[in-house]
């Protein structure tokens, strides 16, 4: 009982560390573009930052649905960026910036912020705020819907 | 038509009101390197954002790019009285350097900070020689920024211990164009539960301020902490300077964010830190400040709005401040409300802070971006600024004078 109740006590006093979601190959935002443009793909960029309350409660409430996880992985490249981070990153065109910059350059001055986008970092698609289930795919519909259009897998 | 004329005229009369309320006088902005175009990114990013000083009649610049294809610290020079800046020096050596923070010394010389290789590395400059390189601790080290007080240099930077980073302070003997360690401690005397992160350094007769970023509650608040006796690297227990927020706000989970705190003293032996503070989820960050409270316990007073309400729903990033010996005061940071990224300025009108002002020749079209700033003991105002036409092409750096005016 003590075990449980310590356990407990460990989990309610976890930091919210607004990581991404476990069991998503989410990568740098650098890294993502390359493979992006590699694979010819779209990304799907996740603007948080340390601490943020609806980055957890969109991870525990929407990216914990299996079959979001299954889509997104699949279809896109998943890229993470801390929008307070001084982590440095080389853009495929050669600058360099830090996670934050990129932050600012994509206007993700509130957080959470996902925003689709294309291999050349051009944005199609923006949700801010907290994500549920439906809203990830509507957007995942609507995206894919954009793309048949135009006549791209 | 007489109507629109008369409000013409109004509206001029007012514009020429404000051109005289500002208390500087701007020239034309000047090129600070000729290095510049295609693959070229210059960076002014220094912790405190301490990359422009003044040494009796020269103005120096400090800054990273990777013209080479390796990052590296340039530094640039020009006297007070010429529009023109000397061909920038190499500072750094064949490592990866970045973040370079710059100090005056008297008799047109200068301290340099900067991160190579995930060492911090340090070197004085002269207007002939380039002092010997010296190197700090023995780990992984980042984001130096320096102040110096009575000849006495002093650097503070993030040091990685086991997982975290955490904020030292060293103190530096210079000895003609060498530096030679002296003692050093680590600020808050607690081994750091999460990361300490970006510091700022202010010193005024011995009595030092260190303000940082700090991730100890699970989510970003800036700290300080002052040293025990005045010349002691004994530090009391750091304090939190930015506030919270009362009740429950689920949008912010642990906490709001905060970012890059920044340190000037001003008049006698005051201090002001500002930041980036995104306490209104809505509007991103805006830009705050504290003023030291000498000679209480409680370290800072509390947090002021610098920025106008104009600003609301734009951005605002990269908070600078510069103060004077006579008391003057300014905060700069870039700020897109008006749909470009630009400089703006506000400093202390009784007890409130002006309203916003986009300095002229750093505003219009393009991205005008990542200030420093520094007032000379005139009161002139020294900026320099990252500007580029389009996001994501090449850079240019950029210095321009302010003249006081009253």
């Amino acid at each position: 009982m003590r075990a449980i109740l310590v356990i407990i006590a460990t989990l309610l006093t976890l930091p919210v560390m607004a990581q991404p979601p476990k069991g998503y190959p989410f990568q740098s935002f650098d890294k993502a573009l390359q493979q992006a443009q590699t694979e010819n793909k779209l990304l799907f960029v996740y603007f948080g930052r340390y601490g943020c309350g609806y980055c957890e409660k969109t991870n525990k409430e929407a990216f914990s649905d299996k079959k979001i996880r299954e889509s997104y992985s699949k279809k896109y490249i998943l890229a993470y960026v801390d929008a307070e981070s001084g982590k440095r990153l080389r853009l495929p065109s050669g600058e360099r910036v830090t996670e934050r910059e990129v932050g600012t350059r994509y206007n993700a001055f509130v957080t959470p912020v996902f925003t689709f986008m294309t291999a050349e970092g051009q944005p199609l698609l923006r949700l801010v705020g907290v994500q549920r289930i439906m809203d990830l795919r509507e957007a995942d519909k609507k995206v894919q819907q954009t793309l048949n259009k135009a006549g791209k897998p | 038509m007489r109507l629109t004329k008369i409000l013409i005229g109004l509206l001029l009369s007012l514009a020429s009101l404000w051109a005289h309320a500002q208390p500087w006088e701007f020239d034309k902005p000047v090129k600070v390197t000729s290095t510049h175009g295609k693959n070229i990114f210059h960076h002014l990013e220094s912790s405190g954002r301490h990359n422009i000083a003044i040494s009796a009649g020269t103005v120096a610049v400090v800054w990273e790019d990777d013209r080479d294809g390796i990052p590296s610290v340039y530094l640039a020079r020009k006297d007070r009285d010429k529009q023109e800046f000397s061909k920038e020096l190499k500072i750094s050596g064949e490592g990866e350097a970045y973040e370079p923070s710059l100090v005056a010394l008297n008799n047109n010389r200068f301290v340099l900070a900067w991160e190579e290789d995930t060492r911090i590395h340090l070197r004085v400059v002269t207007p002939t020689k380039l002092g010997p390189t010296i190197i700090l601790g023995k780990g992984e080290a980042v984001q130096p920024s320096l102040t110096i007080d009575d000849q006495q240099l002093l650097v503070v930077y993030s040091q990685r211990e086991s997982h975290y980073g955490r904020i030292w302070m060293q103190r530096i003997e210079i000895d003609g164009v060498k530096l030679h360690l002296k003692h050093g401690c680590a600020v808050d005397a607690e081994p750091a539960k999460d990361e300490q992160i970006y510091p700022s350094i202010a010193s005024v007769a011995g009595r030092v301020i260190v303000a940082w970023e700090d991730r100890r509650p699970g989510h970003t608040i800036i700290m300080a902490a002052k040293n025990h006796d005045r010349n002691s690297c004994s530090f009391d227990s750091p304090q939190r300077i930015s506030e919270g927020l009362s009740g429950q706000r689920p949008a912010f989970g642990k906490g709001h964010g905060v970012s890059r705190v920044a340190l000037a003293t001003y008049g006698a032996g005051k201090i002001l830190a500002v930041w980036a503070d995104k306490r209104d989820f809505r509007e991103g960050h805006d830009i705050y400040a504290a003023h030291n409270l000498s000679g209480k316990k409680q370290l800072f007073g509390p947090n002021v709005k610098v920025q106008d309400s104009f600003g609301g729903i734009a951005q605002q990033w990269h908070a600078t401040v510069a103060g004077d010996p006579s008391g003057r005061l300014v905060v700069g940071w870039d700020d897109n409300r008006d749909g470009d990224a630009n400089i703006m300025l506000s400093w202390p009108e009784g007890e409130s802070w002006s309203e916003d002002f986009a300095v002229p020749g750093a505003d219009g079209e393009g991205e005008q971006n990542h200030p420093t700033i520094i007032l000379d003991r005139e009161g002139n105002l020294h900026l320099a600024w990252i500007a580029r036409t389009t996001i994501g092409e090449p850079t240019q750096v950029y210095y321009l004078f302010g003249k006081i005016v009253k």
